[in-house]
């Protein structure tokens, strides 16, 4: 099975020709992904935004945490996958690589801004405020965002984002640690350690909140 | 139960979640929480809070999807456009420049067969000029097919609109 194509967002979301191209994928692997990237074939990038638009979406916003701007984000990844598809060699899990480039993107368009990390690209001292929910959300996602979900939002959001980020693309999107690596581009220590300061600090933190 | 204990059930109960831990570490956390209502609370809010972050859903915008994947074919239609540009000017490039380097010989070439064959300079000198004419003329052959790829171009937009 494509491990690229793989993961918590299936062929349902897909829809017609891309569905098509999933099933196509299911049966070769990362390096046919690989070869369709190098092409700049429309087709296989379709599918792929696709496939990954909630993960990378739900990635962008969580590391933005703001709406508008991880929706630009989110257009600006692809297009830089279009351009550098070439760069991607097959050998590593798709996701990663794609993570990788939206984590690049904030951070160049954060030091235009002149600061210094992606913390305080989130700091609700600095900027807006986050805003993860959705402008209009649905009756059932009204009834769905009870107490827990907004305890848990609220308690991320107190989180410094180079812990919230590393939680999220370990136990969201559940990639490994040296993938993990490869999106900060850091030591596979330095993940580790931010892995535990994280969990520690939002078990603490949802202690509180539920306190 | 001593304090060392403790402290090796919190990193392990992490360290399970994080990297792994060994079968026979998980044997003993196992004993160990079984036996230690902190450590076992400590366990099960550590689940908790990996369950609650795996439980988090946020709302898609609308067309998110379908709003990127035409920008991208946009983009894509203007990087195939991009390389035929450099290989226009490459060509002119090498043209003019294997032009400059021979006009000396083509000039004598042309006189002489000129003279030979007993045609009028003028004749042979307008061949010159063709020959120093030829690279602008496929430019410009290039030039109208680049144009007929945009109107092509313009066509699918209104079309995606």
């Amino acid at each position: 099975m494509c491990a690229a194509l793989s993961g918590p967002t299936t062929a349902a979301a897909l829809t017609g020709s891309a569905s098509l191209l999933f099933s196509t994928f299911m049966a070769d692997d990362t390096k046919s992904l690989a070869l369709g990237l190098r092409r700049r074939d429309p087709e296989v990038l379709d599918a792929l935004i696709e496939q990954y638009q909630y993960r990378l979406f739900r990635y962008l916003l969580y590391i933005t945490g703001n709406r508008e701007r991880a929706e630009d984000f989110f257009q600006e990844t692809w297009i830089r996958v279009l351009e550098r598809g070439h760069q991607y060699d097959g050998k590593s899990k798709f996701e990663a690589w794609l993570f990788s480039i939206a984590r690049h993107l904030v951070i160049d368009w954060q030091r235009q801004k002149k600061a210094q990390s992606l913390d305080a690209l989130t700091n609700p001292e600095e900027g807006a405020p986050m805003e993860f929910a959705g402008d209009d959300p649905s009756p059932l996602h009204l009834f769905l965002a009870q107490e827990s979900e907004a305890t848990v939002q609220a308690s991320l959001e107190r989180l410094p984002a180079i812990y919230r980020e590393v939680l999220l693309l370990r136990f969201q999107e559940e990639l490994g640690l040296a993938e993990i690596a490869t999106v900060l581009s850091a030591p596979i220590s330095t993940v580790k350690s931010r892995l535990y300061r994280g969990l520690e600090d939002l078990r603490g933190l949802l202690a509180g909140e539920a306190a | 139960m001593t304090q060392e204990l403790h402290a090796r059930a919190e990193q392990l109960i992490a360290q399970e979640r994080v990297e792994g831990i060994s079968t026979a570490d998980q044997i003993w956390l196992q004993q160990h929480l079984a036996e230690c209502a902190s450590c076992a609370a400590r366990a099960g809010a550590t689940e908790q809070a990996i369950r609650s972050l795996r439980g988090l859903s946020v709302a898609l915008p609308p067309a998110l999807a379908s709003r990127t994947q035409f920008r991208v074919r946009m983009r894509a239609q203007q990087l195939r456009g991009e390389p035929r540009w450099r290989l226009v000017w490459a060509a002119c490039g090498v043209s003019w420049a294997f032009g400059a380097a021979t006009a000396p010989y083509v000039w004598r070439g042309l006189e002489w067969a000129g003279n030979r064959m007993g045609v009028p300079n003028i004749i042979w000198e307008l061949g010159f000029g063709l020959w120093w004419a030829l690279p602008a003329a496929v430019v410009a052959v290039i030039l109208l097919m680049e144009n007929a790829g945009r109107r092509s171009e313009a066509d699918w937009k209104r079309q995606q609109n």
